[in-house]
């Protein structure tokens, strides 16, 4: 026997007696609990704009563009966002990056988000490599017209430096300052990306931009 | 000429209270299912909501109208119009207060004296489903197509024991003038309502009702899940209210049979009887047929949010193997007892008896349909091992 | 017969065929990674990737396997060659050269143009090792974005295989590009002064396995995992090169050569590459249109193309060669069939006549030496006829008239006022016809002017077309050897505008949509010489008509 069938349970379908068949006793029945709830009515409504909801950590509400440590926007126009969003709601347009950027090849000239079109599922944000667009907590978002609501680069970052000193908004910045396509060295140990063989000698030692294995224990960190 | 006028307003009071009332009970709807599901309800217009009606007509009325490009115009502008004119015109037998006590200037009845009133009521409500197959047709969309289609069915079928449930009543009467069938059971009293004599044929009037009125758990017409909003999926502001206007007033309608033909109407014992000569007493009866009307519709709001929505194959098995017997049988029964000239008590005893026999055989036909149907689902629930290597070896 | 036994499998070689291990284990599907070695360039064997284990099979069965791991790129696969690409020892031997390749590399993968078509990915996502043992920083190297006009060059992302190099010693012969410095500091870069703007540059991006060399022109415009591929040749020149054109959304980014040894072979040129930007020109002719009061107004096709159908009708009631028509050399075979048959379908006797045929120049070959001069052997050529079908046109001409007339000539007989209408056909996005040989027109009752570009002789129109470039079209271009290729459709025609196929098909009122297999089917049974347009080799390197 195999193991998934070992796991079917099998069961009867329950026989109808007279009283199932002719319905009564069941619709009265439903009528009980329907009624009971209709005489000691207590509602678990939340009264909306008096109140304010409690929304969990990962809510996922309007984006924002992330500055660098040096106000610059954190982008890189990798388009790694466009590519993951199941909306198409988001469009760039790269460039070369200004010649007083050294650490950068590119950034985004424009990089509009219709937050119209998204549907809030925070792709953007996992495939983001330097962590430039996250998702906030602000979720009641109203506009005049459909131009209100395209996010351009500069409203984008607005709504960091509006929200970067809420507590729920932290920076959920993961990797380096810049993180990983901009600022290699300082990358921090991380899992493996593949499989490691546990005999390895190199995946055991823990050095910046090396993945440590699973196979065996990653030495300390280097701090 | 006092006969017009009073004609004239008593028509002017139908037809202007109708649309206030069906609002305010979609909002008690509303209030109603929000109390069942543990919520607030409609309460943002006014205090607890009681302007919200207000609002929704205004709403209504100055919303986009949308008409489809693709939609046969004619008929999609004249379906909301019949659905409600037809609801409306129902209305004009039936009488919504005590006609005999009426003051001079109102007369509880807008036509007064109708010997066919059952079948009258009968023949325009039927008429009202050409209000939705003529929607769903004209709307040139597959599911208001389908809806419509559900509904033509569904309609055709209740039919049959909708009349065969209230024949049973006008034959006991002797006739089909809703007023004197109203009189009649005030004249006998308590027990001389009519659920005490045939508490099946209520049943079955009061079910199949239901199902004309396309209200839950038999509104498979507007089935979301399947069929967007059904019949009316293409419709939208007035001529959407229109609909929904009609549907209400076909609500009232049920209520207001359901409580004349088989709960004595304005009768009460002690309060409301035919006996009744103080001052005001018209406004009693008027009040007690009220709240039973009232209570009526309350039903049909709680069964609406307590009952999940029948599949479409057992809608069609409720009426034609259950219900159509059952009301032909009583139709039989009513007949007997009335050429021997049994007792009422025969009646009842009969009427119970045939529900419990009709019972019974339905739980035998089920059981041995579900065997008939799957012959190796019990061999696979007692030797499961067998089964799923037997599936696994068809599997390919 | 050869056989070459690879990863125990046996490989038939041909007589005449000389082939490396590479290509003879990928004879059977099997990839032997490498960076250096490419088909049309020498082999210099130093990039370790191809790294794989070779035996000899003597005549008694035994097998002697090499004890060292030899390039894969370098061996010559002969008879009894025994080539193992799956053992551990090779596996571990690319492993280790990945991550040494790797070193310096700044795996900017996110911001580089190569990601997704990038070898260093695909090999280290196939045989790497997925994670370095470097703990000393990388090297930085400077970018230099003045390596040439359409090339730049992202210093650190490169892994030194030299194919740029290469390329520009062995097929452009210009050597603009070398290797500076030794050891981990090598770089590639120019001699001072002297960019890498040879006609053949471009090429070097295509050629280069990572994102070291990017091309300016498509720099950041798009990623190329969004680009969607349509086969297709380009009609520059009579050369008629292979390519691959890169569209997303409607808009072509890029053309790259498809590698076609009928055709150019591997590379294609400059003006090629980047010669499809008038496709996207503000100037293109949005909607038909008709003459009325003097102005051209847009119109639907329906009525346009029935109006076209009235003046043609009339013309050709009014005697016999009252209609002429200039059969553009940018037409595909099928196009000029159609209207070709069209025309003589309304009156046997028509004027039909091959538009004006550009000629720039000379024949450019490469390489070049020094001094600029071509030297044998040739490797690539740009031709001085710039247009793509004029072989083909011909052939379908000559089935229809005794003798095909040039453009002038036709320019000749409408001054004379002979014709009562005409249909003229350009596609020359650099112009096709003078103000002064407009003026031809100016008395011709009816003028059909299909293009897609504004040019003098629209002044004269009274009926105008708008029509598609060749990568809204499909179709049958013939090169300057009789080589027939297909052109496929890449993105939709701007606006109101619609591609020629389609406007012919609809005007001979033919039923259903634009049906190429059917109608080359029908050319190739009605014309001998294009007989072998039915064949169906047509859509990969084409097929060489004489």
């Amino acid at each position: 026997m195999s193991e998934s069938s070992k796991q079917v349970k099998w069961v009867e379908e329950p026989e109808l007696g007279f009283w199932e068949a002719t319905f009564v006793p069941a619709i009265i029945q439903g009528l009980k609990t329907t009624l009971n709830h209709v005489i000691s009515h207590k509602a678990v409504t939340e009264e909306y704009p008096e109140v304010k909801p409690d929304l969990p950590l990962h809510y996922r509400g309007v984006h924002r563009l992330n500055r660098d440590e040096k106000d610059r926007v954190k982008c890189v126009a990798c388009m790694l966002c466009a590519t993951a969003c199941p909306a198409r709601c988001i469009t760039i347009e790269a460039a070369p990056a200004p010649k007083d950027w050294p650490d950068r090849d590119k950034f985004p000239k424009s990089f509009v988000l219709d937050e119209l079109r998204c549907i809030y599922c925070g792709m953007c944000e996992e495939a983001c490599p330097v962590d430039a667009i996250e998702l906030t907590h602000i979720y009641d978002l109203t506009g005049e017209n459909r131009d209100d609501l395209m996010y351009d680069r500069e409203k984008l970052l607005g709504v960091y430096d509006e929200t970067k000193d809420n507590p729920r908004d932290p920076v959920r910045t993961k990797r380096g300052k810049l993180g990983a396509a901009a600022d290699f060295q300082g990358l921090p140990t991380l899992g493996p990306a593949t499989d490691v063989a546990g005999n390895d000698r190199s995946a055991r030692t823990g050095t910046s931009g090396v993945i440590a294995g699973s196979g065996a224990p990653a030495k300390e960190n280097r701090s | 000429m006092t006969e017009i006028l009073v004609t004239l307003l008593t028509v002017l009071v139908v037809v202007g209270a109708i649309p206030g009332v069906c609002n305010y009970l979609i909002l008690l709807e509303r209030k109603m299912a929000a109390w069942m599901q543990d919520r607030v309800g409609p309460n943002r217009v006014g205090p607890w909501g009681l302007l919200q009606p207000l609002a929704d007509g205004i709403k209504l009325l100055l919303k986009e109208e949308v008409i489809p490009g693709h939609v046969d115009r004619a008929l999609y502008i004249m379906a909301p119009m019949i659905s409600v004119f037809t609801t409306m015109l129902a209305l004009a037998v039936v009488p919504f207060g005590p006609v005999e006590d009426a003051p001079w200037w109102l007369r509880f009845i807008i036509a007064p004296n109708i010997d066919i009133g059952l079948v009258f009521i009968f023949a325009i409500t039927s008429l009202a489903v050409y209000g939705i197959i003529l929607g769903g047709w004209a709307s040139n969309s597959k599911y208001s197509a389908l809806g419509a289609l559900r509904a033509s069915a569904q309609v055709v079928s209740y039919e049959i024991p909708l009349g065969m449930s209230v024949l049973g009543i006008a034959l006991m009467s002797g006739t089909l003038n809703l007023e004197q069938i109203q009189s009649q059971q005030a004249a006998a009293g308590l027990l001389g309502w009519n659920i005490w004599i045939q508490p099946l044929a209520c049943l079955i009037f009061f079910t199949s009702s239901l199902a004309e009125a396309n209200r839950l758990p038999f509104d498979l017409a507007e089935c979301e899940q399947e069929l967007v909003g059904g019949w009316h999926t293409e419709y939208s502001a007035l001529k959407w209210a229109l609909f929904f206007l009609g549907e209400y007033t076909h609500v009232i309608t049920i209520s207001f049979l359901t409580s004349i033909l088989f709960f004595g109407g304005w009768h009460f014992p002690g309060i409301a009887t035919a006996e009744s000569t103080y001052m005001f007493a018209w406004l009693v009866k008027l009040m007690v047929l009220m709240t039973k009307v009232f209570m009526c519709i309350i039903l049909i709001m709680l069964l609406r949010w307590t009952i999940p929505r029948f599949r479409f194959d057992q809608l069609m098995e409720l009426a034609w193997k259950i219900m159509i017997p059952l009301s032909l049988f009583n139709v039989v029964l009513v007949m007997i007892c009335r050429h021997f000239e049994l007792s009422n008590v025969w009646l009842l005893t009969g009427s119970v008896t045939m529900f419990c026999v009709w019972g019974i055989v339905s739980t035998n036909m089920r059981r041995s349909e579900l065997q008939a149907k799957s012959p190796g689902y019990r061999m696979a629930a007692a030797a499961p091992v067998a089964a799923t290597s037997a599936a696994s070896g068809g599997h390919h | 017969m050869a056989t070459v036994i690879v990863n125990n499998t046996p490989v038939e070689i041909g007589a005449d065929e000389r082939l490396n291990c590479i290509q003879a284990a990928a004879k059977i599907g099997v990839e032997i990674p490498a960076y250096c070695w490419h088909p049309a360039l020498s082999v210099v064997a130093s990039c370790r990737m191809c790294l794989v284990e070779v035996g000899d099979k003597k005549p008694d069965g035994t097998v002697q396997m090499q004890p060292k791991l030899v390039p894969g790129c370098q061996t010559p696969a002969k008879d009894g060659t025994v080539i193992i690409s799956d053992s551990p020892k090779v596996q571990e031997a690319r492993k280790a050269t990945l991550e040494y390749l790797l070193l310096n590399h700044p795996l900017d993968c996110p911001t580089c143009d190569q990601a997704g078509e990038c070898f260093l990915q695909d090999f280290s996502y196939r045989y790497g090792r997925g994670y370095s043992r470097l703990q000393e920083p990388k090297n930085e190297k400077p970018d230099k974005d003045h390596i040439g006009d359409q090339i730049t060059l992202f210093t650190d992302r490169c892994i030194m295989c030299t194919r740029c190099v290469r390329f520009t010693r062995e097929i452009s012969g210009t050597s603009e590009l070398q290797v500076v410095s030794r050891g981990s500091h090598e770089e590639i870069d120019i001699f001072p002064g002297h960019p890498c703007d040879n006609k053949l540059a471009g090429n070097v991006v295509d050629i280069c396995p990572v994102g070291a060399l990017c091309s300016k022109d498509f720099l950041y415009k798009q990623r190329v995992w969004w680009l969607k591929t349509a086969t297709s040749v380009c009609p520059n020149c009579s050369t008629g090169c292979s390519v691959h054109v890169d569209q997303n959304e409607d808009h072509v980014y890029r053309l790259q050569p498809r590698p076609n040894p009928l055709a150019q072979g591997h590379f294609m040129c400059d003006d090629g590459r980047f010669g499809w930007k008038y496709t996207h020109s503000e100037q293109r002719l949005g909607s038909p249109g008709l003459r009325a009061s003097g102005q051209i107004v847009s119109k639907d096709w329906d009525s346009v193309l029935q109006s076209v159908r009235g003046a043609l009708k009339k013309a050709a009631e009014s005697g016999a060669n009252r209609i002429g028509a200039m059969i553009s050399p940018w037409m595909t075979v099928e196009e000029a069939w159609l209207l070709c048959s069209y025309l003589t379908g309304l009156s046997p006797k028509v004027t039909l006549a091959m538009g004006p045929v550009r000629i720039v120049g000379e024949d450019d070959h490469y390489p070049k030496d020094v001094k600029g001069r071509a030297v044998e052997p040739v490797t690539f050529t740009i031709r001085a006829e710039k247009c793509p079908n004029r072989a083909g046109v011909e052939l379908v001409l000559k089935h229809f008239v005794k003798e095909v007339i040039p453009a002038e000539e036709l320019l000749r007989l409408a001054a004379s006022g002979q014709f009562k209408a005409v249909w003229l056909v350009g596609g020359d996005p650099d112009g096709w016809i003078s103000e002064l040989q407009a003026e031809a027109f100016s008395t011709t009752d009816t003028v059909i002017v299909q293009d897609f570009l504004p040019s003098p002789v629209i002044r004269h129109a009274t009926h105008l077309l708008a029509s598609g470039t060749f990568v809204e079209r499909e179709g049958v271009f013939v090169n300057h050897r009789g080589l027939a290729q297909l052109i496929q459709k890449a993105v939709r025609s701007p606006d109101d505008a619609r591609p020629d196929h389609r406007i012919l098909w609809d005007l001979a009122e033919r039923r259903g949509l634009f049906n190429g297999d059917a109608l080359r089917k029908e050319i190739s049974e009605a014309v001998p010489s294009l007989a072998l347009l039915a064949n169906s080799s047509l859509a990969e390197n084409g097929v060489i008509l004489r």
